[in-house]
């Protein structure tokens, strides 16, 4: 987006660091950075955080379902989300951390459709910011 | 003297630009519960049809979330933890939090969705002021009684207590006891007693903000009452409270490894 000046409005991905509530230490890695592209299996509007489940073939072919946690169902409508906004069979790129004992049981941080990587559906700060709250939001 | 002029009018439109973007990206949602503009906040306080002052909100804050210390204002070792509960503060895991299976947070835990204050008017006039929390912890409001009544004689200990109310001023005073000692005041577990007795007060300096004036007296936990302070936050116009049904689907723990601690019996 651009202003009459010509200035680009940057997304930036760390926010303000809210005060930590509790959950991304105890759960996520924030060493296990990834970085991946995939099929939406299912997105689950339920609480206390929703979640999109997201099919990955690797090299070799092989399918792992990444299960990534994003904040409440209320959160995320608050960022813009309706029930259409991300549907089964759209193809993904999503960012976020690996779980510490099941890596493919991630914390969402960004995530976009694949024919728009730059219009994010969903941002979540850092680990900072996403210790926001669990099971609160 | 044109150069100058130039260099001015561009100093001015960068400055523009840059609040602009700051503006802008700092309202990039990000999954926080959007709060209201500056400019908004400072309007005054708003009354109610009989004259007394509106602490409806929605509101955001006003209470601790991670660390009552240090949210609470004060520095790092004040509080006047008895041994015994510095001890058990030390031996808590975040994990094992109550509210990480859904259980209430009670006060002054405010974690960072909103809240009001529904003022309950009945043709005895404001009777009640129920406190109404987004995440609703399992299903709870929280009852405030404004009726003039004493806190009954041997309560059954409960997640939320026992509230009393009344104004002095436009302060809004909410004394509380027949806590249970289930939640914790915050995610890193610092514990208290059912000898628990809170008084709150709450003033709102304008529209956007409001301040929570906490006492904290548990002669159980902590070797003298202990004063606190926490500001809560008006949110958008737009916003208000959504439904949240913690238990539906609450996986937490399984990403890493671990079953949520339940709770004594």
């Amino acid at each position: 987006m651009r202003t009459k000046l010509g200035f680009v409005i940057a997304v930036s991905l760390s926010a303000a660091p809210v005060l930590a509530h509790h959950g991304f230490d105890t759960e996520y890695d924030a060493a296990k950075k990834v970085k991946l592209a995939g099929v939406v299996k299912q997105v689950s509007w339920t609480n206390p955080h929703m979640r999109v489940y997201i099919d990955v073939t690797d090299a070799s072919g092989t399918v792992t379902t990444w299960n990534m946690e994003m904040t409440s169902p209320n959160s995320v409508q608050r960022q813009g989300w309706g029930r259409n906004s991300l549907l089964p069979g759209e193809k993904v790129i999503f960012e976020g951390y690996g779980g510490k004992v099941v890596e493919s049981r991630g914390s969402l941080a960004r995530i976009s459709k694949a024919d728009a990587p730059d219009k994010p559906l969903f941002v979540q700060g850092g680990p900072e910011a996403a210790r926001e709250g669990f099971p609160g939001q | 003297m044109r150069s100058a002029l130039v260099v001015a009018v561009t100093f001015v439109a960068l400055s523009l630009a840059l609040n602009a973007q700051r503006e802008r990206t700092a309202s990039i949602p990000t999954g926080n519960t959007p709060l209201i503009s500056e400019a908004d906040a400072l309007r005054p306080v708003p009354r109610l049809p009989d004259g007394r002052v509106d602490l409806t909100g929605p509101w955001v804050g006003g209470g601790s979330n991670a660390d009552i210390e240090r949210e609470g204002g004060l520095k790092p070792g004040e509080l006047p933890l008895l041994p015994w509960a510095r001890k058990l503060l030390a031996s808590r895991l975040e994990q094992d939090e109550p509210y990480t299976i859904c259980l209430p947070m009670s006060v002054p835990r405010i974690n960072p969705f909103p809240w009001k204050f529904g003022m309950s008017y009945t043709s005895h006039g404001l009777t009640h002021i129920y406190v109404l929390h987004e995440l609703g912890d399992s299903g709870a409001h929280r009852v405030v009684h404004m009726d003039g009544r004493k806190h009954p004689p041997d309560l059954l200990p409960t997640w939320w207590g026992h509230s009393i109310g009344w104004f002095e001023g436009d302060t809004l005073v909410i004394d509380t006891v027949g806590y249970n000692d289930k939640f914790w005041f915050d995610s890193r577990g610092t514990p208290h007693t059912e000898q628990l007795h809170t008084i709150e007060r709450w003033t709102r300096l304008n529209f956007g903000t409001m301040i929570n004036d906490f006492t904290l007296d548990d002669p159980g936990a902590f070797s003298r009452p202990v004063q606190l302070k926490f500001t809560a936050r008006h949110v958008r116009p737009d916003v208000d409270l959504m439904e949240f049904i913690c238990n539906e689907d609450n996986q937490y723990g399984v990403a890493g490894g671990f079953t949520p601690a339940q709770p004594d019996r």
